[in-house]
């Protein structure tokens, strides 16, 4: 033990004498460390959005949206294709758990009082909450009740709130859309942002509502549906498109009048677009790390052969090979751990400005600093070996009359 | 008892295409408490001989006994520790550490041996004073004199207790005022009980042990037992 802590003190004191030297050796190591930190929290930050977004956006649902058709030079007059009966029919789907048919108007003027905003409102039912995971900040979502009577109740996000009703709850009070009057009466609680698009600059009311004063017709555009399991999405989407195709008594030679797809999918693929950036920066991370552990062997080597006489003086007075073998050991694993702890620190720092920059989340998990610290302790320990080893053979005569 | 005990030990080694036999068949043995001198001329053997004397070397055929173990066949690890504890080497160049202080010097063989640092601090301050040095505890090598360095290097050397000193030509590199005390130094620490084998070229040196032993071509040509120094 005592010995151990005294090979420590000699390995400090000589990499001391040519701390410059110890520097830019120790470089290779502090990029590379750099980047395998940079990396995983990239990955893990990916990571982190795909689950949150999923969670924003609900899990296991598909999204089913009707879609214009053209034949010929025919189109649909509508995209509004996903009648009741079909809503009702793909909830009877064995690998159906929820479905929540909706029906949004984009850029709708809505006011209250004086005050007036642009906003995305959506007519919904009770299941489009558990799917979607909506919740109450305030007040209480749309009840069974609220749809089946029809009510002209309303539920803001908390973008139209804010506008709507500045520095005053809104619960209660009334929203004109067009000539229509709805009371609100609860708040969404935040959801944040969704590839750029604000999850909160919402409205809801009962989708019965929205379809008698607003659109006519008892067709939706959307409908959501929940999926059992993750595994179950792709079987799920091709069973409804059999299904719709039926009973829209499309011919095989018409496209399909709606759209099916896994509304996490684009999360998904947005996800790969850091892919390759992780994959050239871990590259870069393991070359930098190579040439480091390099740059320790020449430097070890170099100082086994500039310390042969004092090798020999410490073998003259008893350090046997395993005594000065630990010591070169040591000191090239201090020289490794130095710069591992310095590219942590730099990988940190890389990794706020690339989340501030890039405008990727990041996350540096303590896992991953715990992982890249091994990984320079390792890289001293393999590219020291040899030269402390070239150390500890070395014959103590010769290395005594060595100049 | 005999402290030291070489049969009939010959070393040949290879330098380059030639094959040097450095030692041809040296017999010889030192009991405890003596100060001998080995002379010869450059090339003699002297040095092969102290190199296998100080287990730093292993001889080519025949045998040697340090305190009665057989010392022959050791590996390397097991004859660094016997270098530790039973042998302590003066050189004529010093071979102090520049990089570490006097004290930080002489304790480095008890760092090997590994005593507890208490333990080391007491007997480093004991053997730098012993020398006449308690006050150099704290300066580095190129601080000090010649003469006060090879004081140093014997105090390393006495530190652990050895059963033999070895020193290969101790005044070589000092002036002559510095050579006496350094000899005189030698004479004390042999006087306490010290076996002490010195390596030395210069005769005037060699007076000052107890019995001379001379080498030539390899070979033991002559060993003197004086009487009273």
């Amino acid at each position: 033990m005592t010995a151990t802590l005294e090979q420590f003190r000699i390995a400090l004191a000589a990499l001391r004498v040519n701390w410059f030297r110890a520097m830019l050796t120790a470089l290779g190591v502090v990029v590379g460390v750099a980047s395998l930190v940079a990396v995983t929290a990239v990955s893990a930050g990916a990571q982190k959005e795909v689950g949150d977004s999923i969670r924003r956006l609900g899990a296991n649902v598909v999204l089913v949206d009707g879609e214009f058709t053209t034949i010929g030079t025919g189109q649909s007059a509508t995209e509004r294709t996903i009648t009741p009966e079909d809503v009702a029919a793909i909830a009877k789907l064995p690998t159906v758990d929820a479905v929540a048919p909706h029906q949004d108007i984009e850029s709708l003027t809505v006011s209250a009082g004086r005050n007036h905003t642009v906003t995305r409102l959506f007519g919904i039912t009770p299941p489009y909450a558990a799917i979607y995971n909506q919740a109450a900040g305030s007040g209480r979502l749309l009840s069974a009740a609220d749809v089946s009577f029809g009510r002209s109740v309303m539920v803001l996000g908390t973008v139209p709130a804010a506008r709507l009703f500045p520095g005053r709850s809104p619960i209660g009070e009334a929203v004109r859309v067009g000539s229509h009057e709805f009371e609100v009466i609860g708040v969404q609680a935040r959801k944040g942002k969704l590839s750029g698009e604000s999850l909160d600059n919402r409205l809801f009311v009962p989708l019965p509502v929205v379809l008698r004063v607003l659109l006519g017709g008892t067709t939706t555009k959307s409908v959501g549906v929940r999926v059992r399991s993750e595994k179950q999405i792709e079987v799920t989407m091709d069973a409804i498109t059999e299904l719709l195709r039926r009973d829209h008594n499309l011919p095989a030679s018409y496209a399909d009048d709606f759209s099916a797809e896994d509304q996490a999918q684009f999360v998904k693929e947005a996800q790969k677009a850091t892919g390759t950036f992780r994959l050239l920066t871990f590259a870069l991370g393991g070359i930098a790390l190579l040439v480091g552990g390099i740059g320790i062997m020449n430097m070890m080597l170099v100082s086994v052969r500039e310390r042969t006489r004092e090798i020999g003086i410490r073998k003259s007075v008893g350090a046997d090979p395993r005594a000065v073998q630990t010591q070169f050991l040591i000191e090239a694993v201090v020289l490794s751990t130095s710069g591992g702890v310095a590219g942590l620190l730099v990988g940190i720092l890389a990794t706020r400005l690339i989340g501030r920059f890039a405008g990727w989340q990041t996350l540096v998990a303590p896992r991953s600093l715990v992982l890249a610290f091994a990984v320079a302790v390792t890289v001293g320990l393999f590219f020291g070996f040899y030269p402390a080893r070239r150390a500890a053979r070395l014959d103590p005569i010769a290395a005594l009359r060595y100049e | 008892m005999s402290v030291l005990e070489l049969e009939d030990v010959t070393k040949s080694y290879r330098a380059g295409d030639v094959l040097v036999e450095a030692l041809r068949g040296v017999s010889f043995a030192v009991a405890e408490g003596e100060f001998v001198a080995i002379m010869g001329e450059f090339g003699s053997g002297k040095t092969t001989l102290l190199g296998i004397l100080g287990c730093l070397d292993r001889p080519t055929t025949g045998s040697y006994r340090l305190v009665g173990e057989d010392m022959t066949h050791l590996s390397e690890s097991r004859r660094a520790r016997v270098r530790g504890r039973r042998i302590g080497f003066v050189f004529q160049a010093y071979n102090l550490l520049p990089r570490a202080t006097a004290a930080k010097n002489v304790e480095l063989p008890l760092v090997y041996a590994g005593l507890p640092a208490r333990e080391r601090r007491r007997r480093v301050v004991d053997a730098l004073t012993s020398v006449g040095l308690a006050d150099r505890v704290g300066h580095w090598p190129n601080q000090l004199s010649g003469g006060q360095q090879q004081r140093v290097a014997i105090a390393r050397a006495i530190v652990t207790r050895p059963s033999v000193l070895l020193t290969d030509e101790p005044t070589g590199n000092l002036d002559s005022a510095s050579a006496q005390e350094v000899l005189a130094l030698l004479e004390r620490v042999n006087a306490e009980g010290s076996t002490i084998v010195m390596v030395t070229h210069s005769s005037e040196v060699a007076q000052r042990a107890s019995r001379i032993i001379r080498v030539a071509d390899g070979l033991l040509v002559a060993d003197e037992t004086r009487g009273v120094r």
